[in-house]
């Protein structure tokens, strides 16, 4: 007994001080975005900031501050993101659906070639991905004029996992619901739309998240694709203020708060969905 | 078509019912995407790297085919050789540290213990965080002058003087390493964890009964018995790691000089910076058919998984 909890003890210690360092990152970033600027310059650095402001914020969002105006605006950024990320999660979700439907319910020909390539899919690199895109998109004439390059593309990146996550979902529906749905003189869509998908609500909404997360932080097709600050998404925006603005520490770290909070927020609510996405896709 | 059923019913087949093609309406839209936007680039990508393609091409759409100049002329380039150099400590560093890391996690969270599921949701949640943030966290962090690492190592007494992480040559890829470290601890720890909870808990106790040490128990029962599921991680890590490109540009661009330069990078350099898509898409393949080994080993072990 007394083996037992010292063992606990120990593990509890030991899981708490790891804990504590790998969200030293996370933490300095949310206080540095609150610090008044002579405490962020402070040596030693403060680790609990004694006052806050917001004008970090306010200074980004082109707010009015006793500071000087940047020459950057995260209003037409998160704009640009909201509405890139939603198409994509909109797109997906429309050809996963019916995808992993199949996958999960019908015996055919080709189908161990097809959740094989998803598998490929998914382990393609995004770098390697933008290359021939770029010369293709520019070609089809659709780089840089509006969001479709990097919706397609953003769609492409998160379209297998997708599907391979809400196969999972599907399997786990017995067939009979289906059957007697069937019974009941239910078509396939009908049956799909109103008993399954309904059932399967948790992992849609993963899937759902998931996509728009994927769109949401995407840096390397935004950065190639769109050269028109009118449609950067957020990413470009962070990147081209760490450039812009190098020691403008609290402003910088608020507009990292602000790209990081939807995924922060997201895996709070659906951890244990994505972890059992995680391992069903990659390992099982 | 019209005389169709007839002629099967006259014949006694059945008719190539609806039910038979619904499958493959069902996956045709996602597979006609993935086909327009993954796969035919990926072959474009091959053709290219034949040809000589560059800016004006891009413009004439003439092309020409030239080869393996193009291969010839990658690999007779010294920037190469340094970029798959970086690319391979890049990589082992990343994933020797991330298993290390995670499976000690795993180990640690194997067994309850009071707000042991709080710890290990925070200890993941740097999972989906955008790169582009996490890249901006790292350079705050690693900053000369009023960085929190040059800080604590001060004063510490372990440096006497500051260090420019990213912008000396000597300590940049160590920086992106650890970077990298940061990022791929979730992945491994969320894989291992539900490795080590699949394992049956009787061996463990009979184990125990026989008077076997916690290192024992670790070393000739734990690891032997997570053996696919280590063996997909790494292989998982190894395809992950290899890619990475987005923290490196953000923090480093490569640099200083060629510091941190990585397939990736030196890839995407070739493409948006001198235009060189030929001997950018050269590159692309080398990394493919790297990948290729590591996806291939992960494959047939998901193949098996799967059950297909």
């Amino acid at each position: 007994m007394k083996q037992g909890t010292r063992e606990t003890t120990l593990r509890f210690l030991v899981g708490l001080i790891a804990t504590l360092i790998y969200l030293i990152p996370l933490y300095w970033m949310i206080t540095t975005s609150v610090k008044p600027v002579d405490q962020i310059f402070q040596k030693p650095p403060m680790l609990f900031p004694s006052s806050f402001q917001t004008d970090s914020y306010r200074q980004i969002f082109g707010l009015a501050t006793s500071r000087g105006d940047l020459y950057i605006n995260a209003f037409l950024y998160l704009k640009n993101s909201l509405i890139i990320a939603s198409v994509t999660m909109l797109l997906t979700l429309l050809m996963a659906v019916p995808a992993a439907y199949a996958l999960s319910r019908f015996q055919f020909r080709g189908r161990s070639a097809f959740v094989l390539f998803l598998l490929i899919a998914q382990m393609l690199p995004s770098v390697l991905m933008v290359i021939p895109l770029f010369v293709l998109f520019k070609q089809w004439g659709i780089i840089n004029i509006s969001y479709t390059s990097v919706i397609l593309a953003d769609t492409a990146l998160a379209l297998p996992f997708t599907i391979i996550i809400l196969r999972t979902s599907f399997l786990q529906i017995p067939i009979e619901i289906e059957e007697a749905a069937w019974i009941d003189g239910g078509s396939r869509l009908q049956v799909l739309f109103y008993i399954i998908l309904p059932l399967v609500r948790s992992g849609m909404v993963a899937v759902a998240v998931f996509s728009f997360l994927v769109a949401w932080g995407e840096f390397v097709f935004a950065l190639s694709f769109l050269q028109n600050v009118e449609l950067q998404p957020i990413s470009i925006g962070v990147f081209q203020f760490i450039g812009m603005y190098k020691s403008n520490f609290d402003s910088m770290m608020a507009f990292s708060t602000i790209v990081a909070i939807p995924a922060i927020i997201a895996f709070l609510f659906l951890q244990r969905q994505f972890i059992s996405g995680m391992t069903a896709g990659s390992v099982k | 078509m019209s005389s169709l059923p007839e002629k099967t019913l006259l014949r006694g087949t059945k008719i190539p019912s609806l039910e038979k093609l619904t499958p493959y309406i069902f996956i045709l839209p996602a597979g006609l995407f993935l086909f327009a936007i993954m796969g035919y680039p990926m072959i474009f990508t091959i053709f290219m790297s034949f040809q000589k393609f560059n800016l004006a091409t891009l413009v004439s759409k003439q092309t020409q085919f030239i080869g393996l100049a193009n291969y010839q002329g990658v690999m007779g380039n010294p920037e190469f050789v340094v970029a798959l150099q970086h690319s391979l400590i890049f990589t082992f560093a990343s994933i020797f540290f991330q298993f290390l890391i995670g499976l000690g996690l795993a180990i640690l969270f194997s067994k309850a213990f009071p707000l042991s599921n709080v710890m290990r949701g925070l200890l993941l949640s740097g999972w989906q965080i955008p790169s582009v943030v996490t890249g901006t966290i790292f350079l705050w962090l690693f900053n000369l002058d009023y960085g929190l690492i040059n800080f604590i190592l001060t004063s510490l007494n372990l440096v006497k003087e500051p260090i420019g992480w990213v912008t000396q040559a000597d300590t940049a890829l160590i920086t992106v390493i650890i970077v990298n470290i940061w990022l791929g601890i979730p992945f491994n720890t969320i894989l291992l964890t539900a490795g080590i909870t699949g394992l049956p808990e009787d061996v463990f106790e009979a184990a125990t009964v026989d008077g076997a040490s916690a290192w024992q128990k670790l070393v000739y029962i734990t690891i032997p018995l997570l053996r696919s599921t280590i063996l997909a991680v790494l292989m998982l890590g190894f395809i992950y790691t290899l890619r990475v490109f987005d923290v490196i540009w953000i923090m480093t661009k490569g640099g200083p000089a060629d510091a941190t330069e990585v397939l990736p990078t030196f890839a995407y350099r070739l493409s948006f910076i001198s235009f060189n898509f030929g001997q950018s898409a050269a590159v692309s393949v080398i990394i493919l058919a790297i990948l290729l080994i590591g996806a291939v080993g992960y494959l047939k072990f998901a193949v098996q998984e799967e059950g297909l």
